[in-house]
Protein backbone atom coordinates (compact mmCIF):
# COMPACT_ATOMS: atom_id res chain seq x y z
CA UNK A 1 0.00 0.00 0.00
CA UNK A 2 2.56 2.42 1.50
CA UNK A 3 4.84 1.39 -1.97
CA UNK A 4 1.93 2.03 -4.16
CA UNK A 5 1.75 5.71 -2.86
CA UNK A 6 5.63 5.92 -3.47
CA UNK A 7 5.11 4.63 -6.55
CA UNK A 8 2.27 6.75 -7.70
CA UNK A 9 3.94 10.10 -6.23
CA UNK A 10 6.72 9.50 -7.85
CA UNK A 11 5.07 8.94 -11.47
CA UNK A 12 3.14 12.38 -10.80
CA UNK A 13 6.51 14.28 -9.73
CA UNK A 14 8.23 12.81 -12.61
CA UNK A 15 5.52 14.11 -14.66
CA UNK A 16 5.29 17.16 -13.32
CA UNK A 17 8.91 17.90 -13.25
CA UNK A 18 8.83 18.76 -17.50
CA UNK A 19 9.36 21.39 -19.42
CA UNK A 20 7.25 23.68 -16.90
CA UNK A 21 10.03 23.38 -14.52
CA UNK A 22 12.31 25.81 -15.92
CA UNK A 23 9.35 28.42 -16.17
CA UNK A 24 9.00 28.99 -12.64
CA UNK A 25 12.29 28.93 -11.38
CA UNK A 26 12.92 30.89 -7.98
CA UNK A 27 17.04 32.01 -7.24
CA UNK A 28 18.14 32.48 -3.44
CA UNK A 29 21.24 34.18 -4.26
CA UNK A 30 22.22 36.98 -1.71
CA UNK A 31 19.87 35.79 0.60
CA UNK A 32 16.73 36.86 -1.51
CA UNK A 33 13.88 35.28 -3.50
CA UNK A 34 14.77 36.61 -6.93
CA UNK A 35 10.48 37.18 -7.69
CA UNK A 36 8.39 39.05 -4.90
CA UNK A 37 5.34 37.11 -6.30
CA UNK A 38 4.43 34.50 -8.59
CA UNK A 39 1.80 33.34 -10.69
CA UNK A 40 1.15 28.88 -11.81
CA UNK A 41 -1.34 27.09 -12.79
CA UNK A 42 -2.38 24.40 -10.20
CA UNK A 43 -0.06 21.51 -10.54
CA UNK A 44 2.65 23.35 -12.32
CA UNK A 45 6.18 22.94 -10.59
CA UNK A 46 7.71 26.01 -9.01
CA UNK A 47 11.65 25.27 -9.02
CA UNK A 48 13.58 26.55 -5.43
CA UNK A 49 17.34 26.92 -6.59
CA UNK A 50 19.58 27.29 -4.15
CA UNK A 51 22.28 29.65 -6.01
CA UNK A 52 23.24 31.12 -2.48
CA UNK A 53 26.13 30.56 -0.22
CA UNK A 54 24.50 29.78 2.69
CA UNK A 55 21.63 26.88 3.55
CA UNK A 56 18.01 28.12 3.17
CA UNK A 57 14.61 26.56 4.50
CA UNK A 58 12.39 27.42 1.89
CA UNK A 59 8.43 26.82 3.23
CA UNK A 60 4.96 27.84 2.75
CA UNK A 61 2.88 29.90 6.05
CA UNK A 62 -0.40 28.82 4.22
CA UNK A 63 -1.62 25.54 5.61
CA UNK A 64 -3.77 24.70 2.40
CA UNK A 65 -0.55 24.88 0.48
CA UNK A 66 1.91 23.94 3.23
CA UNK A 67 5.11 22.56 2.45
CA UNK A 68 8.81 22.72 4.26
CA UNK A 69 11.80 21.89 1.86
CA UNK A 70 13.91 21.82 5.33
CA UNK A 71 17.62 22.58 4.97
CA UNK A 72 18.10 23.22 1.49
CA UNK A 73 21.93 23.27 0.82
CA UNK A 74 23.70 25.31 -1.98
CA UNK A 75 23.99 23.98 -5.12
CA UNK A 76 20.26 22.26 -4.52
CA UNK A 77 17.06 22.41 -6.20
CA UNK A 78 13.47 21.23 -5.52
CA UNK A 79 10.44 21.02 -7.21
CA UNK A 80 7.28 21.98 -5.39
CA UNK A 81 3.39 21.58 -7.05
CA UNK A 82 0.16 23.11 -5.52
CA UNK A 83 -2.77 21.50 -5.66
CA UNK A 84 -5.30 24.23 -4.44
CA UNK A 85 -6.14 27.40 -6.09
CA UNK A 86 -5.04 30.33 -3.97
CA UNK A 87 -2.01 32.49 -2.95
CA UNK A 88 1.19 30.94 -1.32
CA UNK A 89 3.31 32.77 1.41
CA UNK A 90 6.37 31.44 1.11
CA UNK A 91 9.48 32.41 3.20
CA UNK A 92 12.97 31.48 4.29
CA UNK A 93 12.91 30.17 7.79
CA UNK A 94 15.93 31.14 8.22
CA UNK A 95 16.34 34.23 6.67
CA UNK A 96 12.94 36.83 7.57
CA UNK A 97 13.90 39.32 4.78
CA UNK A 98 13.12 36.39 2.31
CA UNK A 99 9.33 36.03 1.40
CA UNK A 100 7.05 36.01 -1.43
CA UNK A 101 3.66 34.73 -2.77
CA UNK A 102 2.94 32.44 -5.18
CA UNK A 103 -0.72 32.58 -6.41
CA UNK A 104 -1.61 28.98 -7.91
CA UNK A 105 -4.32 29.43 -10.47
CA UNK A 106 -6.93 26.58 -12.07
CA UNK B 1 26.98 25.42 -14.85
CA UNK B 2 25.52 22.29 -15.62
CA UNK B 3 23.90 19.63 -13.52
CA UNK B 4 25.60 17.01 -11.92
CA UNK B 5 23.86 13.36 -12.94
CA UNK B 6 25.64 11.98 -9.76
CA UNK B 7 25.03 14.53 -7.53
CA UNK B 8 21.01 13.75 -7.89
CA UNK B 9 19.51 12.50 -4.97
CA UNK B 10 15.85 11.70 -4.49
CA UNK B 11 15.08 13.55 -1.36
CA UNK B 12 11.24 14.19 -0.23
CA UNK B 13 8.38 12.74 -2.53
CA UNK B 14 5.38 13.69 -0.83
CA UNK B 15 4.69 16.94 2.17
CA UNK B 16 2.67 16.18 4.31
CA UNK B 17 3.94 19.40 6.57
CA UNK B 18 1.18 20.16 9.30
CA UNK B 19 2.05 23.74 10.32
CA UNK B 20 1.24 25.38 14.02
CA UNK B 21 -2.43 25.37 14.43
CA UNK B 22 -2.99 24.07 10.65
CA UNK B 23 -4.00 21.68 8.86
CA UNK B 24 -3.51 17.46 8.69
CA UNK B 25 -2.37 17.22 5.10
CA UNK B 26 -0.94 19.48 2.75
CA UNK B 27 -1.98 19.81 -0.60
CA UNK B 28 2.03 21.17 -1.66
CA UNK B 29 4.18 17.93 -3.55
CA UNK B 30 7.74 18.52 -3.12
CA UNK B 31 9.60 16.61 -5.92
CA UNK B 32 13.12 15.69 -6.54
CA UNK B 33 16.40 17.31 -5.43
CA UNK B 34 19.10 17.68 -7.67
CA UNK B 35 22.59 19.57 -7.27
CA UNK B 36 24.18 21.64 -9.39
CA UNK B 37 28.34 22.25 -9.17
CA UNK B 38 28.13 25.17 -7.07
CA UNK B 39 30.37 27.78 -8.63
CA UNK B 40 33.46 28.54 -6.98
CA UNK B 41 33.40 31.69 -5.33
CA UNK B 42 36.63 33.34 -5.01
CA UNK B 43 37.63 34.99 -2.12
CA UNK B 44 36.65 38.84 -2.78
CA UNK B 45 39.56 41.24 -2.67
CA UNK B 46 40.09 43.16 0.28
CA UNK B 47 38.90 46.03 -0.28
CA UNK B 48 35.79 44.96 -2.26
CA UNK B 49 35.05 43.22 1.23
CA UNK B 50 35.46 46.30 3.21
CA UNK B 51 32.72 47.53 1.23
CA UNK B 52 30.56 45.01 2.04
CA UNK B 53 31.12 46.67 6.03
CA UNK B 54 30.86 50.17 5.65
CA UNK B 55 28.22 52.03 7.53
CA UNK B 56 25.09 53.85 6.41
CA UNK B 57 24.55 57.68 6.69
CA UNK B 58 21.08 58.10 7.88
CA UNK B 59 18.99 55.30 10.65
CA UNK B 60 15.98 54.26 8.83
CA UNK B 61 12.78 55.10 10.60
CA UNK B 62 9.16 53.90 9.44
CA UNK B 63 7.01 55.58 7.31
CA UNK B 64 4.03 54.97 9.81
CA UNK B 65 6.03 55.96 12.34
CA UNK B 66 8.57 58.89 11.60
CA UNK B 67 11.20 60.29 13.64
CA UNK B 68 10.49 63.90 15.53
CA UNK B 69 12.89 64.85 18.27
CA UNK B 70 9.73 65.52 20.56
CA UNK B 71 8.66 61.56 20.12
CA UNK B 72 12.60 60.37 20.53
CA UNK B 73 12.93 62.72 23.86
CA UNK B 74 9.99 61.62 25.22
CA UNK B 75 10.82 57.76 24.37
CA UNK B 76 14.05 58.46 26.12
CA UNK B 77 12.45 59.31 29.57
CA UNK B 78 10.06 56.45 29.41
CA UNK B 79 12.58 54.17 28.54
CA UNK B 80 14.44 55.62 32.04
CA UNK B 81 11.38 55.68 34.17
CA UNK B 82 11.04 52.36 36.67
CA UNK B 83 7.19 54.06 36.90
CA UNK B 84 6.55 52.10 33.73
CA UNK B 85 6.59 48.96 35.47
CA UNK B 86 4.07 47.73 37.36
CA UNK B 87 6.06 47.93 40.45
CA UNK B 88 7.89 50.82 39.91
CA UNK B 89 11.19 49.15 39.83
CA UNK B 90 12.44 47.91 36.65
CA UNK B 91 12.74 50.36 33.63
CA UNK B 92 13.91 49.83 29.73
CA UNK B 93 16.98 50.83 31.03
CA UNK B 94 17.58 48.25 33.51
CA UNK B 95 18.46 45.33 31.16
CA UNK B 96 19.35 47.74 28.30
CA UNK B 97 21.61 49.68 30.31
CA UNK B 98 24.29 52.14 28.14
CA UNK B 99 26.75 51.39 30.53
CA UNK B 100 26.60 47.55 28.87
CA UNK B 101 26.27 49.20 25.57
CA UNK B 102 22.48 48.66 26.17
CA UNK B 103 22.57 45.27 27.84
CA UNK B 104 22.98 43.89 31.63
CA UNK B 105 25.99 42.09 31.78
CA UNK B 106 24.65 39.78 32.95
CA UNK B 107 24.00 35.96 31.67
CA UNK B 108 20.25 36.04 31.98
CA UNK B 109 17.74 38.92 32.60
CA UNK B 110 16.79 40.25 35.88
CA UNK B 111 12.65 40.24 36.19
CA UNK B 112 9.93 41.31 38.68
CA UNK B 113 10.49 40.55 42.06
CA UNK B 114 14.60 40.12 41.04
CA UNK B 115 13.77 36.82 39.42
CA UNK B 116 16.06 35.65 36.31
CA UNK B 117 14.51 35.08 33.48
CA UNK B 118 14.96 32.62 30.55
CA UNK B 119 17.13 34.38 28.34
CA UNK B 120 20.46 36.82 28.35
CA UNK B 121 18.86 40.30 27.95
CA UNK B 122 20.15 41.58 24.33
CA UNK B 123 21.31 44.84 22.95
CA UNK B 124 19.36 47.26 21.41
CA UNK B 125 22.15 49.15 19.82
CA UNK B 126 21.53 49.17 15.81
CA UNK B 127 17.77 48.21 16.23
CA UNK B 128 16.47 50.66 13.43
CA UNK B 129 17.96 48.29 10.87
CA UNK B 130 15.90 45.30 12.92
CA UNK B 131 13.76 42.79 11.07
CA UNK B 132 12.43 40.56 13.59
CA UNK B 133 12.72 40.93 17.45
CA UNK B 134 13.59 38.98 20.74
CA UNK B 135 15.85 36.47 20.37
CA UNK B 136 13.21 34.42 18.64
CA UNK B 137 11.55 36.84 16.24
CA UNK B 138 8.48 36.88 17.83
CA UNK B 139 8.54 40.87 17.56
CA UNK B 140 8.08 42.00 14.09
CA UNK B 141 8.28 45.80 15.09
CA UNK B 142 10.28 47.92 17.46
CA UNK B 143 7.18 49.24 18.27
CA UNK B 144 5.68 45.88 19.34
CA UNK B 145 9.06 44.54 20.64
CA UNK B 146 8.93 47.56 23.20
CA UNK B 147 5.78 46.29 24.68
CA UNK B 148 6.40 43.38 25.17
CA UNK B 149 8.65 43.19 28.12
CA UNK B 150 6.54 46.36 29.63
CA UNK B 151 3.83 43.97 30.02
CA UNK B 152 5.20 40.62 30.19
CA UNK B 153 4.14 39.41 33.83
CA UNK B 154 7.75 38.16 34.37
CA UNK B 155 9.31 41.50 33.09
CA UNK B 156 8.07 44.74 34.05
CA UNK B 157 4.32 43.88 34.24
CA UNK B 158 2.43 46.54 33.69
CA UNK B 159 -0.02 46.45 31.05
CA UNK B 160 -0.42 49.44 28.64
CA UNK B 161 -3.97 50.36 29.68
CA UNK B 162 -2.60 50.39 33.22
CA UNK B 163 0.44 52.04 32.73
CA UNK B 164 -1.59 54.77 30.62
CA UNK B 165 -3.66 56.22 33.80
CA UNK B 166 -0.35 56.16 35.96
CA UNK B 167 1.55 58.43 33.58
CA UNK B 168 -1.54 60.92 32.68
CA UNK B 169 -1.14 61.45 36.77
CA UNK B 170 2.36 62.67 36.28
CA UNK B 171 1.39 66.82 34.56
CA UNK B 172 4.94 66.77 32.95
CA UNK B 173 4.46 63.49 30.98
CA UNK B 174 1.35 65.43 30.12
CA UNK B 175 2.64 68.03 27.90
CA UNK B 176 5.19 65.96 27.03
CA UNK B 177 3.04 63.74 25.09
CA UNK B 178 0.93 66.88 23.77
CA UNK B 179 4.61 68.13 22.26
CA UNK B 180 5.25 64.58 20.55
CA UNK B 181 1.43 63.58 19.03
CA UNK B 182 -0.32 66.71 19.08
CA UNK B 183 -3.40 65.01 17.35
CA UNK B 184 -2.97 61.68 19.44
CA UNK B 185 -3.57 61.08 23.45
CA UNK B 186 -1.74 59.22 25.81
CA UNK B 187 -2.81 55.62 24.73
CA UNK B 188 -0.56 52.67 24.67
CA UNK B 189 0.02 52.93 21.07
CA UNK B 190 1.44 56.41 21.42
CA UNK B 191 3.74 55.19 24.69
CA UNK B 192 5.70 52.39 22.55
CA UNK B 193 5.91 54.59 19.62
CA UNK B 194 7.72 57.14 21.13
CA UNK B 195 9.79 54.50 23.21
CA UNK B 196 10.64 52.48 19.63
CA UNK B 197 11.71 56.10 17.80
CA UNK B 198 13.48 57.17 21.12
CA UNK B 199 15.17 53.46 20.76
CA UNK B 200 16.09 53.92 16.80
CA UNK B 201 18.40 57.05 17.84
CA UNK B 202 20.86 54.44 19.80
CA UNK B 203 22.94 53.64 17.01
CA UNK B 204 26.64 52.62 16.75
CA UNK B 205 29.23 55.55 16.39
CA UNK B 206 32.64 54.89 14.50
CA UNK B 207 34.57 52.31 15.35
CA UNK B 208 38.56 51.74 14.62
CA UNK B 209 37.29 48.84 12.24
CA UNK B 210 35.28 51.57 10.56
CA UNK B 211 38.66 54.21 10.44
CA UNK B 212 40.42 51.13 8.95
CA UNK B 213 38.09 50.27 6.17
CA UNK B 214 37.78 53.81 5.45
CA UNK B 215 41.44 53.82 4.64
CA UNK B 216 43.48 54.21 8.22
CA UNK B 217 45.50 51.50 8.14
CA UNK B 218 47.15 52.04 11.65
CA UNK B 219 43.53 52.24 12.96
CA UNK B 220 43.19 48.71 14.37
CA UNK B 221 46.25 45.87 14.96
CA UNK B 222 47.92 43.58 12.39
CA UNK B 223 46.02 40.92 14.54
CA UNK B 224 42.92 42.07 13.85
CA UNK B 225 43.07 42.95 9.73
CA UNK B 226 44.80 38.79 9.98
CA UNK B 227 41.44 38.37 12.40
CA UNK B 228 38.99 39.95 9.78
CA UNK B 229 40.30 37.93 6.94
CA UNK B 230 39.58 34.68 8.97
CA UNK B 231 36.15 36.14 9.79
CA UNK B 232 35.20 35.79 6.26
CA UNK B 233 37.31 32.81 5.48
CA UNK B 234 38.13 29.97 7.22
CA UNK B 235 36.42 30.35 10.26
CA UNK B 236 32.85 30.98 7.82
CA UNK B 237 31.28 33.96 10.29
CA UNK B 238 30.81 36.27 7.66
CA UNK B 239 27.70 33.63 6.95
CA UNK B 240 25.59 34.71 8.93
CA UNK B 241 27.49 37.68 11.09
CA UNK B 242 27.95 39.38 7.21
CA UNK B 243 27.69 43.18 6.56
CA UNK B 244 28.28 46.13 8.46
CA UNK B 245 25.63 45.21 10.82
CA UNK B 246 27.61 41.92 11.64
CA UNK B 247 24.30 40.00 10.92
CA UNK B 248 22.17 37.97 8.40
CA UNK B 249 18.60 38.99 10.68
CA UNK B 250 18.58 35.01 10.53
CA UNK B 251 17.69 32.06 13.10
CA UNK B 252 20.16 29.57 13.68
CA UNK B 253 20.31 26.73 16.05
CA UNK B 254 24.52 26.98 16.73
CA UNK B 255 24.47 24.36 18.80
CA UNK B 256 24.71 25.02 22.35
CA UNK B 257 23.62 22.14 24.89
CA UNK B 258 20.13 23.91 26.42
CA UNK B 259 16.66 23.09 26.33
CA UNK B 260 15.27 26.47 24.96
CA UNK B 261 13.46 25.76 21.97
CA UNK B 262 13.90 29.23 20.57
CA UNK B 263 12.04 30.03 17.75
CA UNK B 264 10.88 26.30 17.36
CA UNK B 265 7.98 27.08 19.86
CA UNK B 266 6.68 29.05 16.97
CA UNK B 267 7.39 27.11 13.84
CA UNK B 268 7.38 23.76 16.36
CA UNK B 269 7.07 21.41 13.29
CA UNK B 270 9.93 22.93 11.19
CA UNK B 271 12.99 21.32 11.99
CA UNK B 272 15.64 23.84 11.67
CA UNK B 273 13.60 26.21 13.89
CA UNK B 274 14.19 24.13 16.72
CA UNK B 275 16.84 25.42 19.44
CA UNK B 276 17.24 28.64 16.63
CA UNK B 277 17.65 31.98 17.90
CA UNK B 278 18.58 35.29 16.40
CA UNK B 279 21.83 36.02 14.92
CA UNK B 280 23.31 38.91 17.31
CA UNK B 281 24.76 41.96 15.30
CA UNK B 282 28.17 42.51 16.34
CA UNK B 283 29.04 45.76 16.73
CA UNK B 284 30.14 46.81 20.04
CA UNK B 285 30.55 43.30 21.30
CA UNK B 286 33.39 43.37 23.17
CA UNK B 287 31.09 45.23 25.59
CA UNK B 288 28.48 43.39 26.36
CA UNK B 289 29.35 39.24 27.29
CA UNK B 290 28.81 37.40 28.80
CA UNK B 291 27.01 35.92 25.78
CA UNK B 292 24.71 33.79 23.78
CA UNK B 293 21.02 33.50 24.02
CA UNK B 294 21.42 31.81 27.47
CA UNK B 295 24.34 33.61 28.66
CA UNK B 296 26.52 30.55 28.63
CA UNK B 297 29.77 31.70 27.75
CA UNK B 298 31.57 34.37 29.47
CA UNK B 299 34.05 35.53 27.09
CA UNK B 300 34.52 36.38 22.99
CA UNK B 301 37.65 33.56 23.44
CA UNK B 302 34.93 31.17 25.08
CA UNK B 303 32.81 32.25 22.24
CA UNK B 304 35.26 31.35 19.09
CA UNK B 305 36.10 28.21 21.02
CA UNK B 306 32.46 26.72 20.91
CA UNK B 307 32.19 27.41 17.16
CA UNK B 308 35.68 26.19 16.41
CA UNK B 309 34.29 23.27 17.86
CA UNK B 310 31.29 23.02 16.16
CA UNK B 311 28.21 22.45 18.70
CA UNK B 312 25.80 20.05 19.61
CA UNK B 313 24.92 17.44 17.17
CA UNK B 314 21.12 17.42 16.76
CA UNK B 315 18.42 17.70 13.30
CA UNK B 316 18.30 21.00 13.77
CA UNK B 317 21.74 22.25 14.35
CA UNK B 318 23.00 24.51 11.47
CA UNK B 319 24.54 22.95 8.29
CA UNK B 320 27.11 25.88 8.85
CA UNK B 321 28.00 24.67 12.35
CA UNK B 322 31.27 22.34 11.78
CA UNK B 323 34.55 22.43 13.72
CA UNK B 324 36.52 24.70 12.09
CA UNK B 325 39.85 23.90 13.22
CA UNK B 326 41.45 27.04 13.84
CA UNK B 327 44.06 27.35 15.72
CA UNK B 328 44.90 29.29 19.02
CA UNK B 329 46.44 31.84 17.17
CA UNK B 330 43.39 32.40 14.42
CA UNK B 331 41.26 32.60 17.44
CA UNK B 332 42.91 34.97 18.99
CA UNK B 333 43.17 37.18 15.77
CA UNK B 334 39.60 36.68 15.27
CA UNK B 335 39.03 37.79 18.89
CA UNK B 336 41.56 41.15 17.94
CA UNK B 337 39.39 41.73 15.27
CA UNK B 338 36.01 41.92 17.59
CA UNK B 339 37.61 43.88 19.14
CA UNK B 340 37.76 46.51 17.21
CA UNK B 341 33.94 46.82 16.59
CA UNK B 342 33.70 48.50 19.56
CA UNK B 343 32.80 52.51 19.19
CA UNK B 344 32.76 56.05 20.40
CA UNK B 345 28.90 55.02 20.87
CA UNK B 346 26.97 58.52 21.95
CA UNK B 347 27.99 58.95 26.02
CA UNK B 348 24.08 58.83 27.53
CA UNK B 349 23.18 61.70 29.77
CA UNK B 350 20.39 60.26 32.58
CA UNK B 351 17.74 62.71 32.17
CA UNK B 352 15.46 64.25 35.09
CA UNK B 353 12.64 62.69 34.61
CA UNK B 354 9.21 64.25 34.74
CA UNK B 355 7.59 64.74 38.27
Amino acid sequence: MRINLLIRTAVLVLLSSGAGAADHLVHQKGRAFSVATMTVARGEPVVFENDDTVPHNVMSTTPENAFDLGSQMPGNSTPVTFDRVGVVAVICAIHPRMHMTITVTN
Amino acid sequence: MGRHPALKVLTVLVAIVPLAGGIARAAALVGETTHMRAESVPVSALSQLKANYRQPDTIPFPPSDPYTPEKALLGRMLFDDTRVSGAGGLACASCHNPAFAYGDGLAKGIGAGLKPLDRRSPSIVNGAWGVLFMWDGRASSLEEQASGPIEGPREMNQPLDRLVPVLAKIPEYQSLFAAAFPRRKMTPETIVSAIATYERTIVSGVAPFDEWIEGDEAAIPDAARRGFTLFNTKAGCASCHGGWLFTDDGFHDTGLPDDDLGRGQLFPRVVMMRHAFKTPGLREVASRGPYMHDGSLPTLEAVIAHYNLGGRDRPSKSELMTPLGLSADEQADIVAFLRTLTSSIRPSVIPTLPR
